[in-house]
């Protein structure tokens, strides 16, 4: 019995190991080693045109934030501009507000990522009147 | 001035595949120096006690020194 422990945890490791080189960005994907791994551009064309359903309901916005938040990755500007306009279809400002501060926290330590998400989303940001959370001194504790 | 992109993908990735190697390398060390650095050294001075120890002269020394309630010192 412990020889098939012994078995069953080395064939556990090696599969660990093989998992290594296939599975980099968004772990999205379930880490096959067959099968097709889909792209960045894929993974972002996905997420848009989920973002984009023009009678999306406020459960399905949740639930995807939610999902995309929990990803190895800060959301691309398209995107958020795609949720941030769902939110104007729901004419959800707070969840709006909340998307933008999601994505500076999702930033953690790369300072460079949030200035260069708002440099991208102002005109979004400017057509559907969202004000960012530094506009309105919510960003400071 | 317009920022550049900056990676956006994959940086919980790559900061655990530096710092868990790290941190496993870390504790492999700390691990390391403790067992040579404490535990052998106590382990040694140990042994080194216990090498020429006479249980028996102990025992003199402590019954001479009236410590004992079952044996009185020799002398009384």
């Amino acid at each position: 019995m412990f020889r098939a422990a012994v078995r069953l945890s080395v064939s556990g490791v090696r599969g660990l190991t093989r998992l290594q080189p296939g599975c980099q960005g968004a772990l999205a994907v379930r880490c096959y080693s067959h099968g097709k791994q889909e792209t960045d551009e894929e993974f972002d064309a996905r997420w848009v045109t989920y973002f984009n359903k023009p009678d999306i309901d406020a459960w399905e916005l949740r639930k995807g934030m939610n999902t995309l938040i929990g990803y190895d990755l800060v959301p691309e500007p398209k995107i958020l501009s795609a949720a941030l306009r769902a939110c104007r279809r729901l004419d959800d400002l707070a969840s709006a507000i909340r998307i933008l501060e999601a994505a500076k926290d999702k930033s953690g330590p790369h300072k460079d990522i949030y200035p260069y998400l708002i440099q991208e989303l102002q005109p979004t940001l400017d057509e559907l009147g969202i004000p960012t959370p530094e506009e309105l001194g919510i960003d400071k504790l | 001035m317009s920022l550049p992109k900056p990676v956006m993908r994959g940086l919980l990735g790559k900061r655990l595949r530096f710092h868990i190697p790290l941190a496993f390398a870390f504790a492999l060390v700390a691990g390391g120096l403790i067992k040579y650095g404490v535990t052998e050294p106590r382990k040694r001075a140990y042994a080194e006690f216990y090498k020429n120890y006479d249980g028996v002269k102990e025992f003199n020394h402590m019954r001479e020194a009236g410590v004992f309630q079952s044996v009185r010192p020799s002398g009384e």
